[in-house]
Parts: structure tokens; C-alpha cells; sequence
């Protein structure tokens, strides 16, 4: 089954760092990602950029409204994920703890719902 | 430009329904997603899509001092939580906006937020 481990973290943290601290923290993710990989649970991921260049959404009553910024301004907000494949919730949870943004931030961990009669994309 | 489309939206009437309920309620709504479906492939053949299971099902894990918290619930305690991410590659924010309003759950309640990935 597959879960996705989603990134929440304090954005000025990571902007206050400098190059040097950032290329550490990137290496630790790309270990990451290459653990995962030979363990045979990696099953994608992705860097979202941050929150000042996202784009919101709606649709009420047939119009469409686009507002700049995000669907909620909070302190720690989604700024990646990884889709692990796991046997059991508690490996994801395992994988999870080894993110780097969990030893400051919060990793939320969903099962990924897959209907096999249905149409996936 | 590759973007992430995250779907916001409250499901928590959804997942306190019946499980009998809840399957028909979702077969009536799987025509409008297959077509988005097949909206969002004529744009980009290499779309992807992940649907995430309820908020019943979320689990969050912190990691302080080296010893490992877990918690169960999501992350957010607003009503409105993500329930899926779309992947997909686009010419420009245009197209990705014009995408995200054809998702069934931009209207109603919901919104999408549109996110560029970092590459």
C-alpha cells in the first residue's frame, strides 16, 4: 500500500538558512530518498515551492475566483511530500521519522486510497 | 512548469457515513472525476494523481530530542484538510488554473491551491 508522508514546516526557518545549511539539509533528504530507494518503498516525492508563489482556486456559483497565496496561511505549512510503499502504516511512520523536517516540524502520514474498480489516474 | 494541484476540502461528513452510503455517494461522483481525468491527460500523458484516505486514517509523527512522537489525526485542525494531489506538467499558471476550477472539488466548499515543484 502506498502513504503519503506530508512535509509541514516553518517556512522563515528554512528562508533565515544559509547556502551551506540548506545543501546539508539536501543531502540528507537526497540520502533519504536513496535509503528508500534500495529498501524498495520509494514510490515518488516532490518539493513544492514555498507558500508566497501559490495560487488558489475556487469555483462558487460557476465563477471561477483565483486568489494569490494559499488555501490557509498558518505558521507550518505543506512543503512536500513522499509516497512510500509500505506493508503496514507503522514502516510508512518508520520512514517518516528519518524525513529531516520532523526533528522541527510535523509529518503527517495518509494511506493513499486506491479502488481497483475504479478509474485512477 | 510541473505543478502540484492539492484538494482542499471538509470530509468529515464523508467519513462518518455508512460505508454502503459512502460507495454510492462516490459512484454518483466518479463520472465528473473520470472526465477531469481525462481533461487533465490531454494536457499532460504523464499526469498523475494521489487520492489520500480520511482524516480518520492520519497519522503525524514528530521527531524531538531523538525520541519519536505520534499522534493520530492530520496535521491541520481546520475543517478543510487536503484530500488528493495532482502532478502534472504545464506551459504556465493559466492552464494550471484553468485545471484546477474543472476539479470537481474547487466547487461547493473546496478549493485548490496550485503549487510549483521545486525540480
Amino acid at each position: 500500500m502506498q502513504y503519503m508522508a506530508l512535509i509541514y514546516s516553518d517556512e522563515t526557518e528554512w528562508a533565515s538558512l544559509s547556502p551551506e545549511q540548506r545543501e546539508e539539509i539536501y543531502g540528507r533528504y537526497g540520502a533519504l530518498s536513496r535509503a528508500a530507494e534500495e529498501a524498495g518503498v520509494m514510490a515518488g516525492g516532490n518539493e513544492l515551492a514555498p507558500t508566497r508563489d501559490a495560487t488558489t482556486v475556487r469555483v462558487r456559483a460557476d465563477e471561477t475566483l483565483v486568489t494569490d497565496g494559499p488555501y490557509a496561511e498558518v505558521k507550518e505549512a505543506l512543503g512536500g511530500y513522499f509516497l512510500f510503499e509500505c506493508g503496514t502504516i507503522h514502516e510508512a511512520l518508520d520512514w517518516a521519522a528519518r524525513i529531516p523536517a520532523a526533528e522541527h516540524g510535523a509529518i503527517e502520514v495518509r494511506p493513499v486510497h486506491v479502488n481497483p474498480a475504479e478509474v485512477q489516474l | 512548469m510541473k505543478y502540484a494541484l492539492l484538494i482542499y476540502g471538509d470530509d468529515s461528513a464523508w467519513v462518518d457515513l455508512p460505508d454502503e452510503e459512502r460507495a454510492a455517494l462516490r459512484a454518483a461522483e466518479m463520472p465528473k472525476w473520470v472526465a477531469l481525468f481525462e481533461e487533465l491527460r490531454k494536457a499532460d500523458p504523464s499526469v498523475s494523481g494521489s487520492e489520500l484516505s480520511g482524516r480518520n486514517t492520519a497519522k503525524v509523527v514528530r521527531v524531538r530530542d531523538g525520541e519519536r512522537i505520534v499522534t493520530d489525526g492530520p496535521f491541520a485542525e481546520t475543517k478543510e484538510i487536503v484530500g488528493g494531489v495532482f502532478r502534472i506538467e504545464l506551459p504556465d499558471l493559466d492552464e494550471a488554473i484553468r485545471l484546477a476550477a474543472l476539479i470537481p472539488a474547487a466547487h461547493g466548499s473546496g478549493a485548490i491551491e496550485i503549487r510549483p515543484v521545486v525540480q
